[in-house]
C-alpha cells in the first residue's frame, strides 16, 4: 500500500496566460473622417420567407413524368408523320389515313394539354396577385409604401378577373375613387365596388348548392349514389364559384384548387370549426330526430356548404375583412329550412293516403 | 326647472342605449374647425343624395338616410352659424367663413336603417350627435388649470423662444422695474397687463401658438375687466415659495396671484366644466402645413401646445358605467387638414408628420389603449388635381383660386416626411400656397377623406 499523496499548490494561471487566440482577434478602435462615404449597415435578413416556405406544401416537379410525356408525344409524332409521307409515296392509303388520325389524335391532345398548362399558369397567376394584393396594402396609411400605384393594381384585378372596362361595377369604382386615397382605401372601394355583388352571387350559389345536397342525400336510396352526388356537385360548385372570381378551371387547376381548398379545410380551416362543429352536431341531432336520412342529408348539406365557404376564400383575390366574411351559420339555418320543407310535404304527402 | 330635468334625464336614457354621441373638433386657432363642422353637417345633411361618401360604410350600404338640426339642449348658448358659413362659401368670391369669436353649439340627428331589423323597434334609428365649436385660441387656456400662479409664470417664460423673447422685450423691460413686494395702482397693471397682449398679440401674427392666456387675445365679454390684467412675473422662482406667501395683500404678486386664480375658476374652469369634461370621440386638427410655412420654432411650439393641450381630456375604454356618468374619449382621430394644398402623392408625407408632431400625445393614448388613427383631410376642397408637362416630364400640380380670386396652376412643393435640420430652413424653408374656397352651389361640397374621417369617428355607431 503506497502513502497517500502530498498536498501540492499550482500556480495560480495569470490574465495574461489565459490569454486565448481568440483575443487576438479583438480589434482597437478606429476613427474614420466623417466625410468618408460608407453605406447603411445591411440589415438583418427577415426570417419569414425561410418560414413561409417551410410552412408551404412541398413542391414536387415530376421531371420524369414530364420527359416520358413529351418524348411519346414527339415519338408519337416523328413517326407518324413519316408513315403518311412513306404512305403517300406508296399509295397505301389505309395506312396514310390512320397515321393521319393519328396526327389529328396528338394534335388535339398537345392542344388540351397545352390549354391545361395554359389554365394552371393563370392560377398560379392568380395565386401571386392575390399575395401581391395582400402583402402591398398595409392596413393603415403610417406603413404604406409609396412605390405602389394602387390605381395600377386595381387594374390588375380588373384583367385577372376579366371585367370589361366599361362594366358598370367598374364603372362605379372608378367613379367612387380619387387620386388621393391611399392603397388601403382603395382596396376598400375595390372589395365593395367589384368583389361585393360577387360575393353575394357566390353566397346564393352556396347556399342553393348545399339546400339542393341536402334534399337530394335525404331521398336517394343508395350510399354510392350519394356519394357521386356529393362528389359531382361539389365539383360544379367549385367551378362556377371559381368562374365568379374570374378564373376558368381545366383538369388539372382544377384538381389543383379542390386540393388547396381541402387542404384549407383540414389545416387553416379547423379552429373555425371547432366553433362551428357545436352547433353543426346539435343541428345534425335535431334533423336526426325527423328521419336517419334527414340527418344524413344536413350533414352533407353543412359540408357541401363549408367547401363553398372555403373556396370563396381560396378564390377571392383580396382576403375577407373580419366583418365581410360569410358565416356558416347564417347558411345553416337555410339548409336546415330546406329540409324541414321536404320533411312538411313527405308529412302532408302521407296523410290524405 | 323640470324642463332641464326631463332634458337631463332623456339625456341620460339616450346615453345609456349608446344613441348620443358628443364629438369634439379640437384645434388651434386656424385649424380649420368651422370649416370642418360646416362641411360635416353638409355631408351628413347630403348623404345619400349627392355627397359623396365612399368610404363612409353605412352611407355606402345606402343606411344613412341623412341628419337633421335640432334645437340645441342648452338654450343660452348660440347656434353655430351653418348658414352664415354656407352663405360666405357661396358668396362671390367664396370666402373661408369668419373665424370664430365665441362659443357656439350644434346637435344633429342622424337617421340610419340598421344593419339588422330590431324586432318591434323597426329598422331606423337614430343617433344624436352634439358639436361645438369655439375659439381656438380659449382652448389653450385649458392646461392652465393644471398651475397655481407661481408654477404658471415660471413655464410661462421659460417656453419664451428666442423670436418670442424678443416680441416680449418692451413688456419685460417695463415689468423688471418693479418689485414683487411693491404695491401698483390698476391703471400700471392694466399698462404692464397690456404690453403683455400686444406681446402675445405679436406672436400670434407671427405665427406661434402656444399662447397663454388665450382671453387676452379674444377677449369677449370681458374686454377691460380687471380678471384680464395679470401676467407672468419674470425673476421668481419655486425656491422664494415662502417668502413670496408672506407678502401682504395689496403686493404686485399678490394681487396677480388673486387675478389669476379668478381667472381660472371664474373664466377657464366653467368653460371646461360645461364644454369639455364629457366627450366621447375627438378630432384633433392640426394645420401642419402652416406650422411648415412659420418654420421650426412655430412648429416645435406647435407641438408643445397641443401636447399639454391633450392632457385636458380623459382617455380611456368606455363601459354603460362611465358612459352615462364619467364619460371619456375612447376613440380618436388626428388630422392634417388643407389637404388638398397638397398634390396626392405627398399625403402619406404629411399623415407621417403628423403623427411625429403628437409624438408624445400618442404614446399616452397607446398607453390608454385608446385607438388612435391619423388622417390627412381637407373639409372643404379648394383644389384640383391636375398634371403638367414640364421639361418632357409629367408632374402633378393644383389648380385652384388664390386667396384674391386670381387664378392658379403651381406645384405646391414636397411635404418633408420628418422635420427637416435647421440647415434646410435657412436655405430653402417652406411656402405653401393659400387657396379661396370654391363656390358652393347648393349641393354637397368637395371633400378630401371626411367620409374616412367620420367612418372612424361614428361608423361604429350607425350600425
Amino acid at each position: 500500500m503506497s502513502d497517500p499523496r502530498p498536498g501540492r499548490r499550482f500556480d495560480q494561471p495569470t490574465a495574461s496566460d489565459e490569454r486565448t487566440d481568440d483575443d487576438a482577434t479583438l480589434r482597437g478602435a478606429h476613427a474614420y473622417l466623417p466625410e468618408q462615404a460608407s453605406t447603411p449597415a445591411p440589415e438583418e435578413e427577415m426570417p419569414s420567407p425561410a418560414l413561409d416556405a417551410a410552412l408551404a406544401p412541398p413542391r414536387k416537379r415530376r421531371w420524369g413524368l414530364l420527359v416520358l410525356l413529351t418524348a411519346s408525344l414527339g415519338l408519337g409524332t416523328l413517326e407518324a408523320g413519316q408513315t403518311l409521307y412513306h404512305a403517300t409515296l406508296g399509295g397505301d392509303w389505309l395506312a396514310g389515313a390512320w397515321s393521319a388520325l393519328g396526327l389529328l389524335a396528338i394534335g388535339l391532345g398537345g392542344k388540351a394539354l397545352l390549354g391545361e398548362l395554359w389554365r394552371l399558369r393563370k392560377l398560379r397567376r392568380h395565386a401571386r396577385l392575390r399575395e401581391r394584393l395582400d402583402d402591398t396594402w398595409p392596413a393603415s396609411g403610417e406603413g404604406a409604401q409609396e412605390n405602389v400605384e394602387p390605381l395600377a393594381l386595381a387594374e390588375a384585378l380588373r384583367t385577372q378577373m376579366g371585367i370589361a372596362q366599361g362594366h358598370p361595377h367598374w364603372q362605379s369604382f372608378i367613379a367612387a375613387h380619387e387620386a388621393h386615397h391611399s392603397a388601403a382605401e382603395t382596396r376598400e372601394l375595390l372589395a365593395w365596388h367589384l368583389l361585393r355583388p360577387r360575393d353575394q352571387a357566390a353566397r346564393r350559389l352556396i347556399t342553393r348548392m348545399s339546400g339542393e345536397t341536402a334534399v337530394m342525400v335525404a331521398v336517394s336510396p343508395l350510399t354510392l349514389v350519394d356519394m357521386a352526388l356529393m362528389a359531382w356537385r361539389n365539383i360544379a360548385m367549385l367551378d362556377r364559384i371559381a368562374a365568379l372570381y374570374g378564373l376558368q378551371l381545366g383538369y388539372a387547376s382544377r384538381l389543383r384548387l379542390f386540393r388547396e381548398v381541402l387542404r384549407n379545410m383540414a389545416f387553416a380551416g379547423a379552429s373555425e370549426m371547432v366553433t362551428d362543429a357545436g352547433m353543426d352536431l346539435l343541428s345534425m341531432n335535431l334533423a336526426a330526430k325527423l328521419s336517419t336520412r334527414a340527418g344524413q342529408g344536413l350533414g352533407a348539406g353543412l359540408l357541401t356548404a363549408r367547401l363553398g365557404l372555403r373556396a370563396i376564400a381560396t378564390t377571392r383575390p383580396i382576403a375577407f375583412t373580419a366583418d365581410e366574411r360569410p358565416r356558416l351559420a347564417d347558411l345553416r339555418r337555410e339548409v336546415w329550412q330546406q329540409l324541414r320543407r321536404l320533411d312538411d310535404s313527405a308529412q302532408s304527402g302521407r296523410q290524405p293516403s | 326647472m323640470p324642463r332641464d330635468l326631463t332634458q337631463e334625464i332623456h339625456n341620460l336614457i339616450e346615453r345609456g342605449r349608446d344613441r348620443q354621441l358628443r364629438l369634439a373638433v379640437t384645434g388651434l386657432s386656424r385649424a380649420g374647425k368651422t370649416a370642418f363642422l360646416t362641411s360635416l353637417v353638409n355631408q351628413l345633411r347630403h348623404a345619400g343624395i349627392d355627397a359623396r361618401l365612399d368610404l363612409l360604410k353605412p352611407a355606402r350600404e345606402g343606411r344613412l338616410l341623412g341628419a337633421q338640426r335640432m334645437s340645441q339642449p342648452d338654450l343660452g348658448i348660440p347656434r353655430f352659424p351653418y348658414d352664415e358659413a354656407l352663405a360666405s362659401l357661396s358668396g362671390e368670391p367664396p370666402r373661408w367663413p369668419e373665424p370664430t369669436r365665441g362659443i357656439s353649439e350644434l346637435r344633429l340627428k342622424l337617421r340610419f336603417k340598421t344593419r339588422r331589423a330590431r324586432g318591434l323597434l323597426g329598422d331606423t334609428a337614430n343617433l344624436t350627435l352634439d358639436l361645438i365649436d369655439y375659439p381656438g385660441e380659449w382652448l389653450l387656456d385649458l392646461p392652465l388649470l393644471g398651475h397655481d400662479f407661481l408654477g404658471w409664470s415660471e413655464t410661462q417664460l421659460a417656453a419664451m423662444g428666442p423670436e418670442r423673447q424678443r416680441f416680449a422685450e418692451p413688456w419685460r423691460r417695463a415689468v423688471t422695474a418693479h418689485r414683487p413686494d411693491e404695491t401698483l395702482d390698476e391703471t400700471r397693471l392694466a399698462e404692464l397687463a397690456g404690453l403683455y397682449a400686444d406681446t402675445l398679440r405679436q406672436a400670434r401674427e407671427a405665427g406661434f401658438s402656444h399662447l397663454q392666456p388665450g382671453r387676452f387675445l379674444l377677449p369677449g365679454e370681458l374686454e377691460g375687466a380687471p380678471v384680464l390684467q395679470f401676467f407672468p412675473l419674470p425673476g421668481i422662482a419655486e425656491a422664494d415659495r415662502r417668502q413670496l406667501e408672506a407678502l401682504p395683500a395689496e403686493s404686485l404678486y399678490k394681487t396677480l396671484t388673486r387675478r389669476f386664480r379668478h381667472y381660472q375658476q371664474h373664466v377657464v374652469k366653467p368653460f371646461y366644466r360645461e364644454h369639455f369634461r364629457r366627450f366621447d370621440r375627438q378630432i384633433v386638427l392640426v394645420d401642419v402645413l402652416g406650422a411648415l410655412n412659420a418654420g421650426p420654432e412655430r412648429f416645435e411650439d406647435l407641438a408643445a401646445a397641443l401636447t399639454t393641450l391633450m392632457q385636458s381630456f380623459d382617455y380611456g375604454k368606455r363601459g354603460l358605467i362611465n358612459r352615462l356618468f364619467a364619460p371619456r374619449i375612447d376613440r380618436l382621430a388626428i388630422a392634417a387638414t388643407k389637404a388638398d394644398h397638397v398634390t396626392p402623392d405627398q399625403h402619406p408625407h404629411l399623415v407621417a408628420l403628423i403623427e411625429s408632431l403628437l409624438a408624445e400625445p400618442l404614446k399616452d393614448l397607446r398607453y390608454a389603449d385608446v385607438p388612435v388613427r391619423a388622417f390627412s383631410l381637407a373639409a372643404i376642397r379648394a383644389t384640383e388635381n391636375r398634371e403638367v408637362e414640364s421639361d418632357g416630364q409629367r408632374q402633378p400640380a393644383l389648380r385652384g383660386h388664390g386667396l384674391d380670386d386670381a387664378p392658379l396652376l403651381l406645384y405646391p412643393g414636397d411635404v418633408p416626411a420628418r422635420l427637416p435640420d435647421a440647415g434646410f430652413w435657412q436655405r430653402q424653408g417652406f411656402t405653401f400656397t393659400a387657396f379661396r374656397p370654391p363656390r358652393a352651389d347648393g349641393g354637397a361640397l368637395p371633400h378630401i377623406r371626411m367620409d374616412a374621417a367620420l367612418d372612424w369617428l361614428l361608423g361604429d355607431k350607425l350600425r
